[in-house]
């Protein structure tokens, strides 16, 4: 039995990482792609960004998972998402990598935006073009200010992979439900919360180390 | 032709003139203190010599070549080299929290590859002795003291060896007992390669200091003249007033 349960846990807690991880890994990137657009001086640029960022971080991430796997199929009779695992499991990183790099890209325009103009002002009088600026003076601050509100966010999307399941997509949460239905035990499930907390606090332990890393200048 | 020649310099923020035609020279090696009430657009001047804005009209020439003519704009590569000629030292300090004494000093120009690694340690020393901050050579801004910061963005603005030095009121965000130190570093640069330019609230450090003073009032010279001519013998009326009111 216990073998049993280990065995269909560990497979949704392998796409649980996954999940967590490819997120980040599209999202990180995008969301600073994002910024850009929603600081850009264009304005019909900074509209339209600004706008998509609004309706993302406005509607839940469950409504979106299910309007970016079911819409296309529904709304143009193609389902580009196809019938199996994969399919899905796709569908799940595309909604969670566009929901997070929404929520990343207000931390890092925050960030950017409360590093002093005189930091850009220093580097120009003494010559600094606009990319040495940017890589060799403003960008560590920025990263140092968006550390903890980044962690915050982090944090929360290890909670929020277990979203998958409304696409079936199986991860940990939904491994071990399957044990109530047919077993009658609950502890599995209540392993799956050791699973959470201890990610969590691995991930919390590293963010803090970062933080600290950084913490040799104000 | 004078080292540095300003000529009938104009800024306009939007429909609002803040200079209305300066016109000055120096002689290499000259020392010029611009005063007068807030306002009136000294920071504005500073800032258009060392093209943070960009004049709205007017020429600017150092060394005999014009460097900025507003009836030929300049491309921004054209801007970053032409503002070498000038260094700024920020009332606000502006160190870049990041990096030591040193990396503040030597950054600007190891990426722009001014010196080779020798030359460029050697210059980082001398500066850092300059300014008296042997001790401090590796803190982070956040453990200086404010006189320290200063002296830290003075010796920064030094290593690019600029032509001309533009001091914006360099003790005016500094506890009162701290502004001597900066001020005597500022002192000791005075010599016939120096040619600086100072905005300044310290009436005794600008006449014993300078050469030449400038009294600027609602964005036109009002006054000008050596230190004795501008402080003893005031001919315009503001002038005299801002001088008792500055009570010297
Ligand atoms: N970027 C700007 N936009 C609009 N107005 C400005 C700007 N910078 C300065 N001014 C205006 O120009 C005038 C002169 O300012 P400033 O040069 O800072 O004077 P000072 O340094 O002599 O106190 C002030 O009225 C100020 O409000
Ligand atoms: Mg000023």
């Amino acid at each position: 039995m216990i073998q049993d349960v280990l065995l269909e846990l560990s497979t949704g807690f392998l796409k649980t990482i996954e999940i967590f991880f490819f997120t980040l890994l599209g999202a990180l990137p995008l969301g600073l792609l994002i910024s850009f657009g929603s600081m850009s001086k264009i304005k019909p640029i900074k509209a339209v960004v600004s706008c998509f960022v609004w309706i993302i971080r406005g509607t839940p991430l469950m409504l979106q998972l299910i309007v970016i796997y079911f819409g296309p199929g529904l709304l143009f009779g193609n389902n580009i998402w196809g019938n199996k695992m994969e399919g899905r499991f796709l569908a799940v990183l595309v909604a969670f990598i566009i929901n997070y790099s929404c929520y990343f890209s207000e931390i890092y325009r925050g960030g950017i935006e409360s590093i002093p103009i005189g930091q850009y002002e220093a580097g120009e009088v003494l010559g600094l073009s606009k990319s040495q600026i940017f890589f060799k003076i403003v960008l560590l601050q920025v990263v140092k200010r968006i550390v903890p509100p980044m962690g915050n966010e982090i944090i929360t999307l290890i909670k929020d992979t277990s979203l998958a399941r409304v696409i079936a997509v199986v991860e940990i949460i939904y491994a071990g439900e399957r044990f109530i239905k047919s077993s009658g035990i609950i502890w599995p499930l209540f392993l799956t919360g050791v699973f959470y907390l201890v990610f969590c606090g691995i991930v919390t332990i590293l963010l803090k180390r970062f933080e600290k890393r950084l913490s040799y200048f104000r | 032709m004078a080292f540095l020649e300003i000529n009938n310099l104009h800024k306009s923020f939007g429909r609002h003139e803040v200079l209305k035609g300066i016109s000055f020279s120096l002689e290499k090696g000259e020392v010029l203190s611009i005063i007068g009430s807030s306002g009136g657009g000294k920071t504005t001047l500073l800032r258009c010599l060392n093209f943070l804005e960009i004049p709205s009209q007017g020429t600017i020439s150092v060394n005999g070549n014009t460097i900025f003519d507003a009836q030929n704009p300049l491309s921004e590569n054209e801007i970053r080299k032409n503002r070498l000629h000038f260094g700024l030292v920020f009332q606000q300090f502006n160190l870049f929290p990041q990096y030591t004494v040193e990396g503040n000093i030597s950054l600007a120009p190891k990426l722009l590859k001014k010196y080779s690694e020798e030359e460029l340690k050697r210059k980082t020393d001398s500066l850092i002795t300059r300014v008296g901050l042997t001790d401090k050579r590796d803190f982070y801004p956040h453990q200086l003291s404010g006189g320290q910061q200063q002296r830290v963005a003075i010796a920064r603005t030094l290593a690019m060896e600029p032509d001309i030095l533009c001091f914006d009121e360099p003790t005016s965000a500094l506890d009162p007992e701290l502004t001597g130190e900066v001020l005597s570093v500022i002192k000791s640069l005075k010599s016939k390669d120096n040619t600086m330019v100072i905005v300044t609230h310290e009436m005794d450090f600008a006449r014993e200091v300078s050469d030449k003073i400038i009294f600027i009032d609602d964005g036109l010279i009002a006054e000008e003249g050596t230190p004795e001519e501008v402080f003893y013998n005031p001919k315009n009326e503001r002038t005299k007033r801002f001088l008792s009111l500055s009570n010297l």
